[in-house]
């Protein structure tokens, strides 16, 4: 088939992704329930591995449109550009719930809790040790995104790679100190409201700490395999907003939770 | 016919501190305060029956009961 056309439109060929995918994330959520009730893992472990090699061969099927099949027009990016921004505002307003939820709890504390904040017998963590160096991280991992965003401009192949491989390192450094400090906490999610909003809160920003290095570490992978090329990157810049929201996010529970909140 | 009663009602004055319709954080600062000013001045120093009346005029009988079995076990929230 050819893909020459007389217009900038990407008219998509048929696929079974859409349709795996709902059934994929139904699974998922249904057996995540499922496990939060009843503690059987089963369909939770098969919405997991489902949606996995769902998202693992819908995105291989994008690269392949977009870089070697040349369908990502400049009007098809104004598209993959708008869709990153609606995402990422409602990634926004997931978390103000969050906020919201803390706010609520924390603002005006319960007599149930000693109208106090944290509640008696809660100890916090010390907001300038490990939290304040994840802050430096994740700030520092700004830098280095950015830096590997204009080598990457400037068709300059090896520092692009050094600034993204730096990028996914203090993602993973951040990580493994987030989950040492879990490990190590002295309250758990079951510690009234304000265990439950910490980790609430901490947890989903983790979850998405995750996400944003595997994005980063799939462009890191795409960058040695030459996908992108100085104009032509949007996988990387989409990964790069989704950092920088991530980063945002941690600012607002670094003042508000670790450090307000104790 | 049985004599007009002159007994004066009286309940918790109002306390700027609680502006709000809900009294919940009255009744409770008062029962905190009793509390403490009995542990500091003694169980016979007369001024702290003020607290006692103000939480028994505004809580609920229910909540008193269960922070003074929680204050027994050791497990009421608030360090008296």
């Amino acid at each position: 088939m050819s893909n020459h056309m007389n217009h900038p439109f990407h008219l998509v060929d048929k696929s079974p992704w859409p349709i795996l995918s709902a059934f994929s994330v139904m699974s998922l959520v249904s057996g995540l329930a499922k496990w939060f009730h009843t503690f059987n893992m089963d369909l939770a472990i098969l919405g997991i591995l489902s949606t996995t090699l769902v998202m693992i061969q819908w995105w291989r099927d994008v690269v392949r449109e977009g870089t070697f099949q040349g369908l990502h027009t400049s009007k098809v990016g104004v598209g993959l550009r708008w869709g990153m921004i609606l995402f990422i505002a409602s990634e926004v307003l997931f978390f103000v719930s969050f906020f919201w939820a803390f706010f609520h709890s924390s603002l005006a504390p319960a007599v149930e809790l000693g109208s106090a904040w944290p509640p008696l017998g809660i100890k916090p963590f010390n907001p300038f040790q490990i939290p304040l160096l994840n802050t430096a991280i994740l700030l520092a991992s700004g830098v280095t995104v950015t830096w590997a965003h204009h080598a990457l401009m400037e068709n300059n192949h090896t520092q692009a790679f050094q600034g993204l491989f730096l990028t996914v390192f203090l993602g993973f450094y951040f990580t493994s100190l987030q989950a040492l400090e879990y490990f190590e906490a002295p309250f758990s999610i079951a510690d009234a409201v304000y265990g439950t909003t910490f980790f609430v809160a901490t947890g989903f920003h983790g979850l998405h700490v995750i996400i944003g290095t595997t994005f980063l570490l799939i462009c890191l992978i795409r960058h040695t395999l030459h996908h992108f090329s100085f104009t032509h990157h949007f996988g990387f810049e989409a990964a790069a907003w989704y950092w920088h929201f991530v980063d945002v996010v941690w600012l607002f529970l670094f003042i508000s939770i670790y450090w307000w909140g104790n | 016919m049985s004599a007009i009663v002159t007994e004066e009602l009286v309940t918790a004055p109002v306390d700027p501190r609680f502006p709000n319709q809900n009294q919940t954080r009255y009744c409770w600062q008062s029962y905190v305060d009793f509390h403490r000013c009995q542990k500091i001045k003694g169980e016979d120093f007369a001024p702290c029956e003020y607290f006692q009346k103000v939480y028994k005029s505004v809580c609920p009988n229910s909540w008193i009961e269960k922070w003074d079995s929680q204050r027994e076990a050791g497990t009421f929230p608030k360090k008296i």
